[in-house]
């Protein structure tokens, strides 16, 4: 029972982290349909600039809280920044091409992205430092508790519930919806879908961004091509709850996690990747749209 | 003798030639370019022709190149007599992937054949059955003999290689002239059209399928021939997204288009070592700047023998 409750804490560790990241791609899927290949590259892009700073502004000695919030907003400031460049230069010019085009497009943009770090942080392994947070660990009864794990959940938990408020609540939120579900009706009631694009790969990429901290700050260990194996999990946990929807997307991350930790609790590690892509597969042929999408039918 | 078949006999007059003219380096590098150009059309078939957006091609140029490998090696049967089988498990793995997910919408289809690939990479490496041979893949496979010849040279590979090349050129050729080759057409055009036409998408969908995965098994073969060694990372996603990429930054549907970038992806590359490190960065950029100054592709889009009249207008989409 302890291993059981302990891979449930495991499980949702890593489903908040690959939550965060899924909720970049299912934006930018509800308001563009494109599959943003690039964000998980982004993702990686983050952990290494979050790496960079950390190193190269306060040592390794242990961080007090205000430094890491600095550090946390820095990097999602720039990667925020790199995000909205990304949109301008790859996609931008792309938004009424064939589809395909912008697939290929973004394909282009995710080696870019992959290769820049390759090339400015070199091929090799990059270690996280161990002691950003407190090496604390609680004891529930045999059920280990590190505060890394806490800060995860805690801070993913309530960037998580300020997106749903974000995007129910607010003006800009009911534009975005608006854009989602119509863009050319949108543009009719007045709403400028550039901006709200704009929005959404801030939005977006920031959340990707902590994610990509996130990663660092658990695994520890960073390569230049890790983008592709936590942008397709990430992915996958979109398109398992519903690609386009943002509850879906937490849910599907959080379910994904859950998944991942069973599997390599009590089956396999060797055969992780292939248990989440079978699952994959099976969710695409049983209920495509998703476990909160809808089934859109085809107009002709 | 209209300028499509011009272009093509041309471009084949060259390549017959280039082994009289070429050394073991650039003979080894013609190779590649031969088997990956057979790669990039069979890949043709299914995203240019059919319009199924497959990310796992790889998988089937893998699963050829294994069955030659592993009925050679551990089997002992003759190489000749192997392509027969890597051409019908290509294509009975390619039907019973996809299969029951045909049906599906392109972004759906394409993320479920990148699954495809990343599993097909895992039971590479994992030795399933210990058959794979893991990591390392296997080696030391037998030269091919045709009649009792041994053909171990590098120009008998390249012509082997021509060959298949020229074979999978006449399949398109009477692909794009058959009542298959239109159905392909018309579904790529407008799906739910051909749909109340009569045309049943899903079959004609699954035969290209099939078609384009047993060619890329031929050219697996080749490939395990060419290196006598076959490892997992010559079949992994970033393989599939380069015949992916192949397909739509030269042209869809194209045979000039698939020619240049089978050129630019795979025979560059080689030639400019130097640029090696940051090559797929410039690859990266190459197929951004491509999609935005020509989103259908390098070379213009050619529709094989659609009568004049039923040719869509210039702007139509």
């Amino acid at each position: 029972m302890e291993t059981f409750i302990q891979q449930l804490i495991n499980g949702l560790t890593v489903g908040s982290l690959y939550a965060l990241v899924a909720l970049g791609y299912t934006m930018v899927y509800g308001v563009m349909k494109l599959i943003n290949f690039a964000h998980g590259d982004l993702v990686a892009f983050s952990a290494y600039v979050g790496l960079t700073i950390f190193t190269q502004f306060y040592g390794s000695n242990a961080l007090t809280l205000v430094n890491i919030v600095i550090v946390f907003s820095l990097t999602s400031i720039v990667v925020a920044f790199m995000g909205v460049l990304l949109e301008r230069l790859a996609y931008r010019p792309l938004r009424t091409a064939p589809r395909l085009s912008a697939v290929v497009s973004a394909l282009g943009a995710s080696l870019v992205i992959q290769n820049g770090i390759m090339l400015i942080w070199g091929p090799n392994m990059e270690i996280f430092p161990s002691d950003i947070f407190p090496s604390t660990t609680w004891n529930f009864g045999g059920v280990l508790i590190s505060y890394t794990q806490f800060v995860i959940l805690a801070l993913s938990a309530f960037l998580m519930v300020s997106l749903y408020l974000f995007i129910n609540k607010t003006k800009i939120g009911t534009a975005i919806r608006a854009t989602a579900i119509d863009q050319d009706a949108a543009k009719l009631m007045g709403i400028n879908v550039n901006r709200i694009v704009m929005i959404i790969f801030i939005v977006g990429s920031m959340l990707g961004a902590i994610g990509g901290l996130f990663i660092g700050v658990y695994y520890r260990g960073l390569t230049f091509d890790m983008g592709w194996m936590y942008g397709l999990n990430a992915f996958i946990a979109a398109i398992i709850g519903g690609i386009g929807s943002i509850p879906g997307a937490m849910l599907g991350g959080l379910l994904l996690g859950l998944f991942n930790a069973m599997i390599s609790g009590y089956i396999s590690t060797e055969w992780a990747e292939t248990f989440t892509f079978i699952l994959l597969i099976i969710i695409l042929i049983v209920r495509p749209a998703g476990l909160l999408g809808h089934n859109v039918a085809e107009k002709v | 003798m209209n300028n499509k078949t011009t272009i093509t006999i041309a471009f084949l007059a060259i390549m017959a030639f280039l082994p009289l003219l070429a050394d073991s380096a650039w003979l080894s590098i013609g190779i590649t370019f031969l088997v990956f150009a057979v790669v990039a059309f069979s890949q043709d078939i299914i995203l240019g022709r059919a319009g199924v957006f497959n990310m796992g091609h790889a998988i089937f140029f893998g699963i050829g190149a294994y069955t030659t490998a592993i009925l050679n090696v551990h089997f002992g049967l003759e190489i000749i007599y192997t392509i027969p089988f890597a051409i019908i498990f290509s294509a009975i793995i390619a039907v019973l992937l996809a299969g029951p997910i045909i049906h599906l919408k392109g972004d759906y289809f394409l993320v479920a054949t990148i699954g495809f690939n990343i599993i097909f990479e895992q039971v590479l490496s994992n030795d399933i059955f210990g058959l794979t041979g893991g990591p390392n893949g296997i080696f030391g496979i037998d030269v091919i003999r045709i009649f009792g010849y041994e053909l171990f040279s590098d120009t008998a590979i390249y012509y082997i290689a021509f060959g298949l090349l020229i074979i999978t050129l006449f399949i398109i050729r009477n692909l794009d002239n058959s009542k298959y080759g239109r159905a392909l057409y018309y579904i790529n055009k407008d799906e739910i059209a051909a749909k109340s036409m009569g045309i049943n998408v899903p079959y004609y969908k699954l035969f290209a399928f099939a078609l384009g995965a047993s060619i890329a098994g031929v050219a697996g073969s080749v490939f395990a021939i060419q290196y006598s060694a076959v490892s997992p990372e010559s079949f992994n996603f970033m393989q599939s997204v380069m015949f992916f990429a192949i397909v739509l930054v030269g042209g869809s549907a194209s045979l000039p288009g698939v020619i240049i970038g089978t050129f630019v992806m795979f025979v560059l590359p080689e030639l400019f070592t130097e640029f090696k490190e940051s090559r797929y960065l410039i690859f990266g950029a190459a197929m951004v700047l491509t999609m935005i100054l020509r989103p259908n592709g390098v070379w213009p889009v050619t529709f094989g023998n659609i009568p004049k009249f039923l040719r869509p207008k210039k702007g139509a989409k």
